[in-house]
């Protein structure tokens, strides 16, 4: 029972992790919650689907198409529902604009996909093992994102460019800094993550519309537990959040595993509204 | 005022006309049927597969002449399975087109909004949409089924795993819709009026990606026979997988969609499928010796014969569109077209004989399917869009 707790656990944590990353990246570059995020992952496992068990394409190339169409979302839902509400950040309008989005998505997948859950392939033709593929994927998708990430911040130039934006967005432009491009490669980098989850992850979810909403409100639950924009937090977090579920799953079962979860959200918000992992935010006055 | 003599004429000659004419007219006229069945959207592949059926019944009662010299005109709205939709086009049937009867909605999210209005305008329906309050005398003296209510599903179902597998210790469990809860709470008493223990009983949340913690809490509960009550071919197979990955043979009886493609479709090994029993009727079903009776024979041959399509459908739902319009002319062949006639008719009809089943009424009860053919199959042995009876079923 612990082994079945601690692989699913860990493996559904590494995706809601992911999500949250997606959201954090897309936060940083523009202080806007895109609720697209888990409409990403949901088509990460749905555009899988098509092009490797519908289309019979390799799975490499399957793979890339689908960061592709990540990408180009992400940058689609920069300049469709980000960018046209930015200068009225504090109105919270990019709430509206991108879960509308997200819903049209999501509607036009179950009209042009299925409305019923469809398989997503096996990606490697392997016996299946305890610690099976569909485990281990999400792990290892979540683990060379977090390395990546923290590369990609920590030694690039554009990784620079990408904290500076997020620290400080007008003394970022004053110094010259491309604002407008780096916020959507942001969005683009965003996509590719998010489809990276709903991809690796689709043998567990498989490849059904309805996993976007399902993914954009578990997705959110490691955002605000590991701190706004934290993505080290946002994995502590989501690991968390899926080792908690599997847990309650066991102990509980049914509804109540659902509720065991929120009730612990709320107490720990209510304790640290910051989050466990975030710091208090300060405002100059 | 005094009546002139042409005045006198010409009204006379009026009257004449009216009286000879209008029969003549009424003699062409077709008769209208109004017909509201899920033909896009999501609840779609059911009336995709009625529509089969009906069309084949009213060309071929047309073919034969019609009801009295007169032609049936389907007049269809495609609800695209919102119940809003299903509504307009019930309200522009009995307002604007004036239909004689109405057969549909044909799901029952559609059906109970379409109901009650159909009941304001005094307009004869059948429909076969499962949700028990979906008919009653009482409120909609002229709704009536032709297919089984929940309960009968669910009795069905129950009456397989006690008296013909002898389990009784059961494990219910279900997804967290309305249908799901709703099928729980109704069926887990029945099961205990019927001498059977719950050991288990859940409402899960059907995007859980691993139900192992909840087979687990099954096998642990000394559960005999997993029921699980839902639409969603995604939950289903969970359950199916899990079991067959934790190499538990216990039997899974329930809902149709447990024998349906998607629910194939997502299948870990071909081999899970087996042991799993959907719902499904007698007269559309393979006997143990892989023989249908000669009613569904012969109209498996008319489907044949008019090249329409049965392997992508299931046979249970042609053979309800191809009843439905049969059983709305014969009443009318008998009592005309008008609408408390027909609903008079309908009320005292007794066997009317279906490929689907035998349809009865009375005045008290407008749920027209027998209890005894609702039955039990084997998911894993579709053919032409029939299955072959659950083992332990006499022939």
């Amino acid at each position: 029972m612990v082994s079945s707790i601690v692989l699913s656990g860990t493996a559904i944590g590494c995706i809601y992790a992911l999500i949250a990353v997606t959201y954090n990246v897309m936060f940083s570059a523009s202080r806007v919650f895109s609720f697209t995020a888990g409409t990403l992952g949901m088509l990460g496992g749905v555009l899988g689907s098509l092009f490797i068990a519908r289309m019979g394409l390799p799975v490499a190339i399957g793979f890339l198409l689908v960061l592709a169409g990540g990408a180009v979302l992400g940058i689609v839902t920069e300049i469709v529902a980000v960018r046209p509400v930015l200068k009225s950040l504090d109105q919270h309008l990019y709430v509206l604009s991108t879960l509308a989005l997200a819903l049209m998505i999501q509607q036009f997948t179950a009209i042009e996909w299925s409305t019923e859950p469809l398989p997503f392939p096996r990606l490697f033709d392997i016996a299946r093992v305890e610690f099976d593929q569909q485990f281990w994927l999400p792990m290892l998708a979540c683990l060379v994102v977090i390395v990546s990430l923290e590369l990609l911040y920590r030694h690039t130039l554009i990784g620079h460019a990408f904290i500076a934006i997020a620290e400080d967005n007008y003394a970022a432009r004053a110094l010259g800094l491309p604002e407008r491009r780096l916020r959507m490669t942001s969005f683009a980098l965003a996509g590719v993550i998010g489809t990276l989850a709903g991809f690796a992850g689709g043998e567990m979810l498989l490849a059904f519309f309805a996993n976007a909403p399902m993914l954009t409100f578990y997705g959110f639950v490691p955002v605000a537990l590991g701190g706004m924009g934290n993505n080290r937090g946002a994995v502590v977090a989501g690991l968390m959040l899926g080792l908690f579920q599997q847990t309650a799953n066991f102990l509980v079962g049914g509804i109540f595993a659902s509720v065991a979860v929120f009730s612990v959200f709320i107490i720990v918000l209510l304790a640290r509204p910051e989050g466990l992992v975030g710091a208090a935010l300060q405002r100059r006055v | 005022m005094p009546l002139t003599r042409r005045q006198a004429l010409a009204s006379a000659a009026a009257a004449v006309a009216s009286t000879v004419a209008k029969p003549a007219i009424a003699a062409k006229e077709p008769i209208l049927i109004g017909y509201l069945p899920a033909l896009t959207g999501p609840s779609s592949s059911t009336g995709v597969g009625i529509n089969r059926g009906i069309q084949l019944a009213v060309q071929e009662i047309n073919a034969a002449g019609g009801i009295d010299g007169r032609q049936i005109e389907l007049i269809t709205r495609d609800t695209q399975s919102d119940p809003t939709k299903a509504v307009n086009g019930a309200a522009e049937l009995t307002r604007g087109q004036k239909v004689s009867v109405v057969f549909g909605p044909v799901n029952s999210g559609e059906s109970l909004a379409v109901v009650p209005l159909l009941a304001r305008t005094n307009t004869p329906q059948v429909h076969p949409c499962w949700v028990d309050t979906l008919t009653d005398p009482k409120k909609y003296p002229m709704c009536f089924r032709n297919a089984p209510t929940n309960q009968q599903i669910g009795g069905a179902a129950n009456r397989y795993v006690v008296d013909v597998l002898k389990h009784k210790k059961v494990a219910v469990i279900s997804d967290t819709t309305g249908y799901g809860t709703a099928s729980v709470n109704a069926y887990v008493p029945m099961l205990k009026a019927k001498g059977a223990e719950v050991v288990y009983q859940s409402n899960v949340d059907a995007a859980n990606p691993d139900l192992k913690p909840e087979i687990l809490r099954m096998r642990s509960a000394g559960a005999e026979a997993i029921m699980p009550w839902s639409v969603n071919a995604g939950f289903l197979s969970r359950i199916i997988n899990t079991r067959g990955q934790m190499e538990w043979n216990v039997p899974i009886v329930g809902q149709t969609t447990l024998g349906s493609g998607q629910t194939q479709a997502l299948l870990e090994k071909p081999d899970y499928w087996a042991k799993v029993y959907p719902n499904n009727f007698r007269p559309v079903c393979y006997t143990p010796d892989g023989k249908l009776t000669d009613r569904t024979t012969a109209f498996l041959d008319r489907l044949k014969s008019a090249k329409i399509e049965m392997a992508d459908t299931l046979l249970w739902w042609i053979a309800l569109g191809y009843d439905s319009p049969r059983m709305i002319a014969e009443a009318m062949k008998n009592v005309g077209s008008e609408a408390e006639q027909i609903v008079g008719y309908l009320n005292n009809l007794k066997e009317f004989p279906g490929v689907y089943g035998d349809m009865s009424f009375t005045p008290d009860r407008h749920d027209g399917y027998p209890d005894e053919e609702v039955v039990m199959v084997e998911a894993n042995s579709l053919k032409n869009g029939a299955f072959k009876l659950a083992p332990g079923y006499s022939a």
